[in-house]
């Protein structure tokens, strides 16, 4: 298996979008601003124990990585709410947020590296 | 010119609203605007009442107290039962597919890859059924008139045969 494997696929964006550069930058520009806060409300909802709110966050988030085509975040973060919102494998979750963190930090790196590309 | 008509899109996710509103903004008879929670939207169709709501089923991920999808759903069919409204959510299960029916949703589109052609598609089903709703309300206002008239009709033929008009007429025996 390639160690540089990329985590995102802009394929199914630029489909979607007719290959404009504008909309394809203004969404990524969107996610990098949105995903970090969702992260930071997850992390806050663990600790407090809200598992209402860390499946809500989860929910919400979970498609969009679908769009950038991260399909093995999109389905951590699906784990996440199911642990959340069953209030199963509860232990398992720090763990979980901690790698989503890991994951989502390349995921930036890899759109910010993109943005680039666009010209923007 | 005809005015265009007006696309309600309700979702707390700003990048989910935006894609969703661009994409269904390249069709050129409808005007679309978006709000972040339900409650801009029940006060945006006090305004002015949309042909279409699309409205996320889950409006709490931002605002915690906001009310959810079907609570607003409602809340639309109350004010105006005429708008048809799609939820939209990234569950796909079939008891949030059947809530949604039973209070009174047109359509029910689960989020991903395919949701925005989905959601095209609604729009020109929801066209295509007030066609259709609209045409029958024609032929039934016709069927009505049709009837009145042949009852008229057979009230006159009673009342000139009751007064013998009718067998003075040439040709009746």
């Amino acid at each position: 298996m390639s160690e540089n494997k990329e985590l995102t696929d802009l394929s199914y964006l630029r489909s979607l979008t007719g290959g404009a550069n504008d909309k394809m930058a203004k969404y990524i520009r969107m996610f990098l601003t949105g995903a970090p806060i969702s992260l930071q409300q997850m992390e806050l909802y663990a600790l407090s124990k809200d598992w209402s709110g860390l499946k809500g966050t989860a929910h919400a988030l979970k498609p969009q990585l679908g769009y950038f085509g991260a399909k093995g975040t999109e389905d951590l973060l699906k784990n996440i709410e199911r642990m959340a919102g069953d209030q199963v494998d509860l232990e398992q979750i720090p763990a979980s947020l901690e790698n989503f963190k890991v994951q989502l930090d390349l995921i930036t790196v890899e759109l910010e590296a993109q943005l680039k590309a666009l010209g923007n | 010119m005809a005015s265009k008509a007006l696309i309600y899109i309700v979702d707390d996710e700003p990048l989910q609203r935006e894609l969703l509103a661009d994409h269904l903004g390249n069709m050129p008879a409808y005007e679309i605007h978006s709000f972040g929670t339900g409650e801009e939207c029940l006060a945006a169709i006090k305004v002015r009442i949309p042909t279409i709501v699309f409205l996320d089923y889950y409006l709490n991920s931002q605002v915690k107290d906001a009310m959810d999808g079907t609570e607003i759903l409602q809340e639309i069919k109350s004010i105006a039962p005429a708008i048809e409204v799609v939820m939209i959510s990234g569950q796909d299960k079939i008891e949030v597919a059947v809530n949604s029916m039973k209070h009174g949703a047109f359509d029910y589109i689960v989020k991903g890859e395919g949701a925005f052609v989905r959601a095209e598609k609604t729009v020109f089903n929801i066209y295509r059924f007030h066609k259709l709703t609209g045409t029958a309300s024609r032929y039934r206002t016709l069927m009505v008139l049709f009837g009145i008239g042949m009852l008229l009709m057979i009230i006159l033929v009673i009342y000139l045969q009751t007064h013998g008009y009718i067998s003075k007429l040439p040709g009746w025996a």
